[in-house]
């Protein structure tokens, strides 16, 4: 009898210094570990459209499409499996993973980020070339990559067809790329 | 005056039932940890039952697959009224990355009212609780969406 309450005395004892578990989480913060992938975010400003995420999206939520001189990039976050495989090939670091989680919501379509560019279309034959900020970029980048003088780059706005015609009529472009 | 008093007892403390309708169990584990005493949802009143009729919410997770879909409606007619749908996971809120499948539904609401969806992949066990916070509208929605225009 007295052994018994003992060991129930012992217990007590053990079970006062196991003190408190519980996270404390809906009434204080809890954020999460470094590295944790939350919600996407997109940076506009950064953003060329080229649509490399599209590529690398293994749920396809990343639509590219071609309208009225716009070129339109829809995620539908809604399916995104947060594998930030969109972050990673990225040319421009315009998109980022966030450490939101709290995202939940009664409406899927809260989950969606849409940019709209401006497109570039082909000067002789209207096809599409690119939107206008990856030409941009094609001009400020090649031109000292190649050692090219920024007048020849004046083919830029052609399409790769046009570029083609334009090559064996004119005679090919010569460009002596450094190693 | 009944319908206030069943809105107002509905808030304290909800039985959940939780269906996985072909998840892959990530969420499902979730969904444990949020029953630990880690992070013990029990001191909300929030407790896992093992019958839909004990049930006020069907804690839903998974992308809905053809062979789910008419449990999914069966248990959903089983849940007395008044209910709530949580969708937990990417798979029950928009398909996952099944959205296309010839398989599945292609999420939650296309087969059930939800709701609450909670996206994540899987979602934290925080986020849950955020989510089931929300479905009872005492937290606010923190997501909208976003559309940017290139002038």
């Amino acid at each position: 009898m007295f052994k018994h309450a003992v060991s129930e005395l012992k217990e007590a004892i053990l079970c006062l210094r196991a003190g408190q578990v519980t996270l404390g989480y809906p009434f204080e913060p809890h954020s999460p570990e470094p590295g944790f992938r939350g919600l996407l975010i997109l940076d506009p400003d950064k953003c060329i459209g080229c649509g490399a995420c599209a590529n690398a999206c293994p749920a396809r939520l990343i639509s590219v499409e071609d309208q009225d001189g716009h070129r339109t990039l829809d995620f539908v976050l809604a399916r995104c499996t947060y594998c930030a495989r969109c972050r990673d090939v990225c040319p421009q670091q315009a998109l980022a993973m966030s450490e939101q989680f709290e995202t939940a919501t009664s409406s899927p379509e809260d989950l969606r980020i849409t940019i709209k560019l401006r497109l570039v279309r082909c000067r002789e034959c209207g096809a599409v070339v690119g939107t206008q900020r990856q030409l941009n970029r094609v001009l400020n980048e090649l031109p000292s990559q190649l050692g090219l003088p920024p007048e020849k780059m004046d083919w830029l706005d052609l399409c790769l067809s046009c570029k083609r015609t334009r090559a064996l009529r004119e005679g090919v472009l010569t460009v002596e790329v450094r190693a | 005056m009944s319908n206030r008093l069943l809105d107002w007892c509905f808030k304290k403390s909800i039985w959940v039932y939780h269906v996985n309708t072909g998840s892959c169990n990530g969420c499902d584990i979730e969904i444990l940890d949020v029953l630990t005493p880690y992070y013990d949802v029990e001191r909300f009143g929030i407790k896992l039952v093992h019958t839909p009729r004990h049930a006020d919410a069907l804690l839903v997770t998974g992308p809905v697959t053809r062979q789910a879909r008419e449990r999914v409606l069966r248990l959903y007619r089983a849940v007395p009224d008044p209910k709530l749908v949580i969708g937990v996971g990417s798979c029950s809120t928009g398909g996952g990355i099944w959205h296309d499948s010839y398989a599945t539904c292609g999420g939650l609401g296309n087969v059930l009212p939800v709701d609450i969806y909670v996206p994540g992949c899987p979602p934290r066990p925080e986020a849950i609780l955020y989510g089931v916070a929300q479905a009872l509208g005492l937290v606010p929605k923190q997501v909208e969406a976003r559309s940017f225009v290139e002038e």
